[in-house]
């Protein structure tokens, strides 16, 4: 009898308790109801490019018609969806090929230029980018690099190669030093200890990284806007042509809208965790 | 995990003494290592020195000429050299640009911190629900500028947008905002806050989440009520996560430039005419390349003393590598 | 042979270098091909009425000729900003290009387009029957230097006029205003209207305002194209600029000032503005088959002011950038898309009458077809393109103009939203234009 008085919760700590759980649902609940106004924007542009265009403010799906769509994929905008494709993706994969070895070394190695390269990478990643886009114009001009796809991949790598850097050695100081020298000292090289050692147990920062760098650069639209005009355009430059070519036709604009997100809001939802973390290491964006 | 790092990044900005270096006599070994590490460091120095430093020469020396295509001798004329810049001084467009610029970051960064911050406190709560919401708010964030825009466009066009019409239904109607001058750069901040407060508000949360339990207890223990729990035992543990998401929302601040091409093209009357987008108009309308160049450096300039004072401003020391 | 290039060649920089080289200027003939077979041309204009159009037409000329056409049409601004940068580069990306109006001074005096003279007079490749001189004078004169090279042919005479799609609604109020101060007094009448704006223009007020502006006395510049001393800021340009302001504010609908000439023209077929002073080449399709108003809607020439009537008179044509490379395709192009027989075709089929071909202007059924619930568009045509000979149109093919133009839209911006009174608008934008032509190196 003693021990079942002792282990029941008096009546103050159970309100407390209720209360806290109170709490804790109305958080819940709130958050939940934030997401949603949060999302509402967007969820209204996605549902805007499914209605005709003769009927595009009302709010039920009367003729739900996927026209808009068709008609979208006529015309340069799948040219301009392989044009992103292929400029983010051969622009992250040269930027992690040439920074995570040298974030690797940032990280590892105290030399006397450290901090100043490290500003350096930074001042890159604050620089405006009209500050970039004036040079490369004019160059891009004589190189014939102007509306190519190649010259979209090596501006592009002006913000992904300080951000693989940046990031992937904020990852790298997250790993132990300890079991790399237990390679050293078995007389393993540097870069064979970075191949077997580091490398692996770094793979959730390089997911984070490779996906970043792919949603910057598929998110570009200045650089793509000055230099490109019809051969490389990128998908969102694709939208603003097309916005003011059809003259606001809103339900095709939605449509899109809504094709030029999708890549990303899919990435996003892979590989959020990974996501999360590389948006938190160097407190990156973008 | 995700403590781990954005622990890292504040350690980045804190003087805080990293472990003596083992002490080992510079041998030869040594010095294979640094070889090695620089190989290493070396392809993207190159890189970046190819695509950052070398254009940011050519900017400058650009900016020493009156270059415009339409007259090609522009392109050598270093006759003049700071002209531009003095003209950039006492152009009445140039200076009013950089007021809007400071209205705009002004606004949209302190509105982008309350509502982070807020939403931050709130959402404090060890919860797998909230943990798994994540992922939604991080969409406007990760969504493209542009279709952000488009958004938003769409938002505010009352011709078109459901916000309008309802409140219009509910007898408060309201009048297009991008088309006045008072309140255009509102609605683009409030479009940027919307597209940024996932970042601003995760990062904070991340931060709230770090701070140690004991100096919360005993706060609960003395009897603290929730303003001063915040103001006194939090906020001095966040301060750094504080400024340094302040730092990165500000510079981005400064790029602004798809909200404004889509919603304002600058207008009505320059009323939302950032610097970035003054100086996209006299080069790319009017190509006035050497003028903007000068604008673009003096930009380049601006944001990198500003950041070199919030860095000193935030910090005890400046920054450690 | 040129192929078409696909995007997964551009990958990797030596094939990406390789892949854009510039293709030749002159398609080989092979014996029995067809004249342009395998060459590409590139084409971009404006998306007014008339380019929008053609598009219907490009499948035949690429056909005949065994030509491929990429043809873009974006928005005004956009094809602006962006032609005068490619231009400024002397790019070879586009074969032929629409010459817009506010930068025809612009580009030909920094010699970005090809003077055409060479390609009309020479009889292999221009038939003596194509008509070089069947182009209404007053239009294709802006097209000419100093020295009088003709650098674009016109495929528009756009006359800017007054309509309404609703005119049984304008005769309650007075009928249709022929001075600017009957104007007002038509709005003031027709107050406030249930689901319908009374006033509305687009927003390039660089074009829009300088009817009203001449109308009251007052000009942009002091005595183009000698005399570029800007004069936005006299006492006549302030009270035009009062005027034009203020109807738009009180008369116009909410977000006035984001009307792009594409929502005008929407808006004006829903019936959801009384009246306007529009392009015609816009006004005409508020009698188009898919318009609301077509029944009900009425036409005038632009209201005379105080100083008398000044029609405003645009052109665009078509010309060769300076560094095409396909110059001989390109004007094969542009000679087929301006020829007798297309222009006729497409007043036909399509009612467009915007032309500049006397030939077609002076055509009977021209007249009929522009005669709109008994409104005589196609005397008001006549009338306005005679009136616009008088030379008070030079303003616009000014080199500086582009500049100029904005800054009456920045002024006219600040006017409607009040941010500025009409005063410190126009000395602003006085103050600046100077400024904007001194940097473009023009003395004043």
């Amino acid at each position: 009898m003693a021990a079942l008085t002792i282990n029941m919760p008096t009546p103050a700590r159970r309100r407390t308790h209720h209360r806290r759980a109170l709490r804790r649902l109305a958080v819940q609940v709130f958050a939940i109801v934030l997401l949603i106004v949060t999302l509402a924007p967007l969820l209204w542009m996605v549902q805007m490019s499914f209605h005709p265009s003769t009927d595009v403010l009302s709010l039920t799906l009367v003729h739900p018609t996927l026209e808009n769509y068709a008609a979208l994929w006529t015309g340069r905008f799948p040219a301009s969806f392989g044009n992103s494709l292929v400029a983010s993706s051969v622009s992250t994969a040269l930027a992690l090929l040439t920074g995570v070895p040298a974030a690797y070394s940032l990280s590892r190695w105290r030399f006397r230029a450290r901090r100043k390269v490290a500003l350096w990478i930074l001042a890159t990643r604050m620089a405006p980018p009209i500050a970039f886009t004036i040079p490369f114009f004019l160059a891009y001009r004589y190189l014939h690099l102007f509306d190519t796809v190649t010259g979209l991949i090596i501006i592009y790598l002006t913000f992904n190669v300080p951000l693989v850097v940046w990031t992937m050695r904020a990852f790298f100081d997250g790993v132990p030093h300890a079991l790399e020298e237990a390679a050293w000292t078995d007389g393993c090289d540097i870069w064979q200890a970075f191949w077997r050692i580091t490398l692996p147990l770094s793979v959730p920062g390089l997911a984070a990284t490779t996906i970043l760098c792919f949603i910057l650069s598929w998110n570009d639209f200045f650089f793509a806007l000055i230099l490109t005009r019809t051969k490389a355009m990128t998908a969102p430059v694709a939208i603003v042509n097309f916005m003011q070519y059809e003259g606001w036709e809103w339900g095709k604009i939605a449509a899109a809208g809504t094709l030029v997100m999708l890549p990303v809001v899919a990435f996003t939802f892979l590989v959020r965790a990974y996501l999360i973390q590389g948006l938190m290491a160097g407190g990156v964006k973008e | 995990m995700a403590f781990n790092f954005s622990l890292s990044l504040t350690r980045h900005l804190r003087a805080a003494p990293r472990s003596a270096a083992k002490s080992r006599a510079a041998t030869g070994w040594d010095r294979h290592r640094q070889r090695l590490f620089a190989l290493g460091l070396a392809p993207a120095l190159v890189v970046l020195a190819a695509t950052t430093l070398a254009p940011a020469v050519y900017l400058v020396v650009t900016s020493l000429t009156p270059l415009t295509p339409v007259n090609p001798a522009t392109a050598f004329d270093f006759s003049s050299p700071w002209q531009n810049y003095f003209s950039a001084l006492t152009d009445a467009r140039f200076l009013h640009s950089l007021w809007v610029q400071v209205q705009l970051s002004l606004v949209t960064v302190t509105m982008q911190l309350a509502v982070g911050l807020g939403l931050a406190l709130l959402l404090d709560l060890p919860s797998r629900l909230i943990g798994a919401l994540r992922t939604g708010f991080l969409l406007p964030m990760v969504l493209p500028p542009i279709v952000v825009a488009i958004v938003w466009k769409v938002l505010l066009t009352p011709d078109v947008s459901p916000l309008h019409h309802s409140l219009a239904a509910i007898g408060m109607p309201v009048h297009s905002l991008i088309t006045n001058g008072g309140t255009a750069l509102w609605a683009i901040a409030f479009a940027d806050t919307w597209e940024w407060f996932p970042f601003t508000m995760l990062m904070l949360l991340a931060a709230l989440q770090m701070v140690p339990r004991e100096p919360i207890e005993a706060a609960t223990i003395d009897g603290a009520g929730s303003l001063q729990m915040f103001w006194y035992v939090r906020l001095p543990y966040i301060r750094q996560a504080l400024v340094v998401t302040a730092m990165f929302r500000l510079i981005d601040s400064i790029k602004a430039f798809p909200l404004i091409y889509i919603l304002t093209d600058g207008g009505p009357a320059r009323a939302t005419e950032v610097t970035n987008y003054f100086a996209f108009i006299q080069t790319f309308n009017f190509s006035y390349w050497g003028y903007g160049s000068a604008i673009a450096t003096l930009m380049v300039a601006g944001v990198l003393l500003l950041s070199l004072a919030i860095n000193r401003l935030g910090t005890d020391g400046g920054v450690d590598h | 042979m040129l192929k078409r290039i696909g995007r997964r060649e551009l990958i990797g920089g030596g094939a990406a270098a390789a892949s854009l080289l510039v293709l030749p200027g002159k398609a080989p003939a092979q014996g029995g091909g067809k004249p342009l077979a395998g060459v590409e041309l590139n084409v971009s204009c404006w998306s007014g009425a008339y380019p929008k159009y053609l598009t219907d037409y490009i499948p035949e000329f690429e056909k005949a000729t065994g030509a491929k056409v990429i043809y873009e049409t974006p928005s005004f601004p956009i094809y602006n900003q962006r032609m005068d940068v490619e231009l400024s580069t002397g790019s070879s990306t586009y074969d032929v290009i629409n010459v817009t109006f506010i930068y025809i001074g612009r580009w030909i005096s920094a010699g970005w387009v090809t003077p055409l003279d060479d390609f009309i007079k020479d009889p292999k490749k221009t038939p003596a029957d194509w008509g070089a001189d069947d182009f209404l004078e007053g239009v294709a004169s802006q097209f000419h230097d100093k020295q009088g090279r003709l650098y674009g042919i016109p495929w528009i005479a756009d006359i800017y006029m007054a309509g309404t799609p609703r005119n049984d609604l304008v005769q309650k109020f007075g009928g249709l205003p022929d001075t600017l101060e009957k104007l007002e007094a038509m709005l003031k009448a027709a107050g406030k209207l249930p689901d319908m704006a009374s006033f509305l223009t687009e927003n390039h007020y660089g074009w829009t305002f300088i009817g009203y502006l001449q109308s009251f006395g007052g000009n942009v510049f002091r005595n183009p194209p000698e005399d570029l001393m800007p004069v936005l800021d006299t006492p006549e340009a302030i009270a035009a600029a009062d005027y034009y302001g203020n109807l738009l504010r009180t008369y116009g609908p909410d977000g006035v000032l984001s009307y792009v000439y594409d929502q005008v023209t929407q808006t004006l077929k829903q019936g959801k503005a009384l009246y306007t002073t529009d392009n015609e080449m816009f006004l005409v399709q508020l009698a188009a088959k898919d318009s609301k108003v077509a029944d009900t809607c009425g036409f005038s020439v632009f209201p005379s002011g105080a100083k008398g009537w000044f029609p405003q008179l645009a052109t665009h044509g078509w010309g060769i950038p300076a560094g095409s490379t396909k110059k001989d395709a390109a004007w094969e192009f542009i000679k087929w898309a301006m020829s007798k027989e297309l222009t006729q075709r497409m007043f036909e089929e399509k009612n467009y009458s915007s032309v500049a071909r006397r030939s077609v202007i002076e055509s009977p059924d021209f007249k009929k077809a522009l005669t709109i619930n008994n409104f005589d568009i196609g005397k008001m045509y006549v009338d306005t393109i005679q009136r616009a000979g008088a030379g008070y149109m030079k303003y616009r093919t000014v080199p500086v103009y582009p500049q100029v133009d904005r800054e009456i839209d920045a002024a006219i911006q600040a006017i409607v939203s009040q941010q500025k009174s009409a005063k410190e608008a126009m000395q602003t934008a006085q103050a600046n234009a100077i400024d904007q032509i001194k940097r473009s190196g023009v003395k004043l």
